[in-house]
């Protein structure tokens, strides 16, 4: 399974609840991670520092997508990384999807979205909230990509270098998807499996309001 | 003198006070001090002799000095909101810069050091 230049990037905060089985799969299943840190208060450095020789710790707590702008660019500059596959800590992601991944890069594909289904494992107002970012970027920007909110998802080196984010916190994601559709990238989209085991974490009805705010923001200066 | 002029006076002596604090804490250059003294001290001579903005509330045609004042405050706030809101959107760049390249830097050192 393992590939040359490509890592998975792992982005955690207060993960350590979660964190050990998790990296103990991933690494059991490929060995080129780097896990960012993003200014955890609890053990979380301290667990992904057992499994991963490349650990990077924020000293302070910038959010998601600042945690994913410091992994890939450490890839890119300091491990001759030439694609970056970015994957939540939180048990959301099955490691071993890694591989469809890796598929799709030795296809040639640039931009790879990872698709959960949106059948009865996720929530309902969770479905809502992917059609409607889906939706809010189709209008905005041309393209329809489906799960926008999925931190699973992949980027080539060239490619990461057209949609490289403002974003710091969980807008990111929204913000990936707005540069791929404005910048009309190709992309294509692999099935995920679909899982959900907090319903206190991730993005709220509050976050989802500022995300549309923001993709409002991003049609006029994009 | 009205109740509002004495409370408009006193809310620029406390301001006074608020800036000497700072002074003495060396949180502001000597021109700072200088500029936060004069705009108070100016506060507190409008706050008394409203009537001295007779003159620039009839060029300017307000039917009240009260009208030029709230006017005036108006847009000194939007300033200060202005200029605020790009200093701490500059500060927070900034912040996100230091935090991820040092984290960078770090983790590059380590693994030369390995």
């Amino acid at each position: 399974m393992q590939d040359k230049n490509i890592w998975v990037i792992v982005p955690g905060f207060n993960e350590a609840k979660y964190l050990a089985p998790v990296l103990e799969k991933l690494m059991h299943l490929y060995k080129q991670v780097v896990f960012v840190d993003d200014g955890s208060s609890d053990t979380t450095a301290t667990i992904a520092k057992k499994y991963v020789e490349h650990t990077l710790v924020h000293r302070i707590n910038l959010g998601k997508g600042a945690a994913l702008k410091t992994g890939s660019e450490y890839a890119f500059e300091h491990l001759g990384a030439e694609a970056v596959i970015f994957m939540d800590s939180d048990g959301q992601h099955k490691p071993e999807e890694i591989a469809l991944f890796l598929a799709q890069f030795k296809e040639g594909a640039e931009v790879i979205f990872g698709e959960r289904r949106m059948g009865s494992e996720m929530p309902l107002l969770r479905i809502i909230g992917n059609r409607v970012a889906s939706f809010v970027i189709y209008l905005l920007f041309g393209a329809y990509i489906p799960d926008v909110p999925s931190g699973f998802k992949a980027f080539s080196k060239s490619a990461y270098e057209r949609v490289r984010w403002n974003s710091t916190g969980y807008e990111v994601e929204l913000e990936i998807a707005a540069r791929v559709a404005k910048y009309k990238l190709s992309f294509r989209t692999i099935t995920i499996s679909t899982i959900y085991h907090d319903m206190e974490r991730g993005m709220s009805p509050l976050t989802a309001v500022r995300m549309i705010w923001k993709a409002l923001a991003w049609k006029v200066s994009l | 003198m009205s109740i509002f002029q004495i409370i408009s006076s006193l809310f620029a002596l406390f301001m006074l006070y608020v800036v000497t604090i700072h002074k003495s804490r060396s949180k502001l250059t000597q021109t700072e001090v200088s500029i936060w003294y004069g705009l108070w001290i100016f506060f507190i001579i409008l706050a008394l002799f409203p009537n001295l903005l007779q003159g620039v509330t009839d060029i300017l045609k307000f039917e009240r000095v009260f009208d030029l004042l709230i006017v005036g405050a108006f847009m000194v706030l939007s300033a200060v909101v202005f200029l605020s809101y790009f200093q701490q959107k500059s500060n927070q760049t900034k912040i996100e810069e230091f935090v991820r390249s040092s984290s960078i830097k770090e983790a590059a050192q380590k693994k030369t050091v390995l």
